[in-house]
């Protein structure tokens, strides 16, 4: 176990340097940095002085090492538009990120979990027609055009509610969030169903395959023989077995539920870390850019790792290196 | 999204087709999807003669049209049966070519990807030990991702433009179908007709494409279909955020963008209708894709 998991988080320290090489290089290949630096009507002699300053006048492989021995000890750089360190900021947007995907993820288990057992349940009743006919239309539906529809009906049409922004913050327990004030709820909700209908549709047919599936097994047969009521089998019997896999692809999912964020974030004008980003790339704030890309990349690595270590210690053949075979 | 798919014959193969027609015409959602998937790339192929007005044409659009409701009558008498967006465009005519542009890119993307993938994967499978584990790690890790931040993040790089586009969304999926592939090819490189071939002295090329190859990319039929439409929405999504395809070339994406500024006050046809077309599109790809992959899936048509 020791073995596989150090081995792992080597490989992932290995795929955060070839990241942040490739990031560098990407950027300086692209475009000269000090165009975006000076005045364009700004002296020959004037540009030098701005590139030594900035030690943009070395070769690159002592740029290199510059970034990422500042990278390492949490500098990425100032913001062009904030005048403010890159990686301050991505950690002050950060928490409205996590509160909008925290809250989507548990509207996708809320919502999707019951209608998937229903559908499981009668496969061929006229409900789960409909549900599995939304599901699709679900997937198929994009997510910002949805948003864009939320709002003319909800905001415009019906005046409901806010079109942007996060509300009053309350605090509870020290935590910091939305959740807590009645008008922070009234912002988030549009943001979060927005964000997480994807995850609900896909909740419901992840859990109506693993009912389907169940519900043919001999020990749910006996659990009926034994005379137990319906609520007591799937409470009891069905759950427990269809819920780890449904857990430990949501786990995945977070992640990619926080890179969606971006596009929900822009729409709905939520101050986290998406909309950082997005103004930073139509703004060419390039510090931001790649102090975002490092974290995001950094927090896949650390939810990957996390979930393989949790596979291996459930399962031996996955710690053996199975796909190796 | 990405399930299993039986592997099948190649002789059934070239049968798929008919079954798929066939079970479409019992199913009447199937039925409407591929005919509406055919009326969508109709219209996208033959979109200078379908379009009431050409949404280019600087001289004929006129900005006293700007902001028509739908079915309003324009500056020349054309009637706009779906508005006009702030430039006095007409919002029917720039969907039908936005669709093209829609098509082209998930199209060309979808191909490129798709040569990559079985290229990497038959090699994968073929050579196998470190070749396969060193290829199928990249894989693993480029897969870790998810594919909108990884696009995201290359066109903030490469900046915008269709090109750049296709290059993005093809990087965001030839791992999908190198995996694929792999899957499928590994348990046909262990087959005896493998054997026989490099019994007989071929070279390891001509096995690979030859044999191998014709007998590992029936999985690849849904897998495609699905993906197209996901590209189809990864595109549009790129392009509302302002990184996909420039407003010169708009499409369906950057048309739903465009009509943001507009729903406050209420111009809601502006996002409305494109946004119902990318829907359709999408929507229908993938429900084609269900409708092969049932068919395709012996546990289903028992």
């Amino acid at each position: 176990m020791l073995a596989f998991v150090s081995r792992r988080v080597l490989q992932s320290v290995v795929v955060l340097f070839v990241m942040s090489l490739i990031v560098f290089s990407m950027i300086n290949l692209v475009g000269d940095p000090v165009d975006m630096l000076v005045n364009p009507e700004s002296l020959p002699d004037e540009i030098e002085r701005v590139r030594r300053d900035f030690g943009l006048d070395q070769p690159a492989y002592v740029q290199y090492w510059k970034f990422l021995t500042g990278a390492l000890s949490g500098d990425l750089g100032n913001s062009f538009v904030f005048g403010r360190p890159a990686l301050a900021l991505i950690f002050e947007r950060f928490p409205a990120t996590l509160e909008l995907a925290t809250f989507a993820l548990i509207l996708a288990v809320i919502i999707g979990l019951p209608l998937g057992i229903y559908a499981g349940l009668n496969p061929s009743g006229w409900g789960t027609r409909i549900i599995m006919g939304s599901s699709i239309l679900g997937i198929s539906i994009p997510t910002f055009w949805l948003g864009l529809m939320m709002i003319i009906v909800f905001s415009v049409l019906l005046g409901w509610l806010p079109v942007s922004g996060r509300g009053e913050i309350g605090y509870f327990l020290g935590i910091k969030s939305s959740i807590f004030t009645l008008d922070g709820l009234r912002h988030l909700i549009m943001p979060a169903t927005n964000l997480a209908l994807f995850k609900i549709a896909m909740v419901i047919r992840l859990t109506r395959a693993g009912t389907e599936e169940v519900m043919r097994l001999d020990f749910i047969k006996f659990a009926r023989a034994r005379g137990l009521s319906p609520r007591r089998i799937i409470r009891f019997h069905l759950l427990p077995n269809i819920l780890i896999p449904i857990i430990t692809v949501l786990a995945i999912e977070f992640g990619t539920l926080i890179a969606f964020a971006t596009v929900t974030e822009s729409i709905f004008a939520w101050p986290g870390l998406g909309k950082l980003v997005i103004d930073a790339i139509i703004n060419l704030d390039r510090p931001i850019v790649v102090a975002y890309l490092l974290f995001v990349v950094t927090l896949f690595l650390i939810l990957n790792l996390v979930v393989d270590i949790i596979y291996a210690a459930l399962d031996p053949r996955v710690r053996l290196g199975g796909s190796e075979k | 999204m990405i399930e299993k798919e039986g592997t099948s014959d190649k002789s059934l193969l070239t049968f798929f087709y008919l079954k798929v027609l066939f079970a479409n015409l019992s199913n009447p959602m199937a039925f409407f999807s591929v005919i509406l998937l055919t009326l969508i790339v109709g219209c996208a192929i033959f979109a200078p003669f379908i379009a009431p007005t050409d949404p280019y044409d600087l001289s004929v659009v006129s900005i006293l049209d700007g902001r028509l409701a739908p079915g309003e009558e324009m500056f020349d008498g054309t009637i706009a049966w779906m508005g006009t967006d702030g430039a006095g465009r007409d919002v029917l005519s720039a969907i039908i070519y936005g669709l093209r542009t829609s098509l082209i890119v998930a199209i060309s993307s979808a191909l490129i990807a798709l040569s990559i993938g079985i290229f990497i994967g038959l090699i994968a499978a073929f050579y196998g030990g470190k070749v396969d584990s060193f290829l199928m790690r990249i894989v693993d890790i480029q897969l870790s991702f998810p594919a909108i931040l990884v696009a995201l993040v290359l066109l903030a790089l490469l900046g915008k433009g269709v090109d750049k586009v296709i290059i993005a969304l093809v990087v965001v999926q030839w791992a999908v179908y190198a995996r694929t592939v792999r899957a499928a090819a590994t348990v046909e490189r262990h087959k005896e007709y493998i054997e026989a071939a490099s019994c007989l002295g071929l070279s390891n090329s001509r096995i690979i494409w030859k044999h191998l190859l014709p007998n590992s990319i029936s999985p690849l039929i849904v897998l495609a279909t699905l993906q197209t439409a996901h590209s189809i929405s990864i595109e549009a999504t790129l392009s509302f955020l302002g990184v996909g395809v420039p407003i010169t070339e708009p499409s369906l994406g950057s048309l739903i963008s465009n009509g943001f500024d507009f729903i406050l006050s209420g111009a809601y046809w502006i996002t409305f209708f494109p946004g119902v077309m990318l829907l359709a599109t999408v929507a229908s790809i993938n429900i084609l894709g269900d409708q092969i992959r049932t068919i395709l899936n012996p546990r289903f048509t028992e």
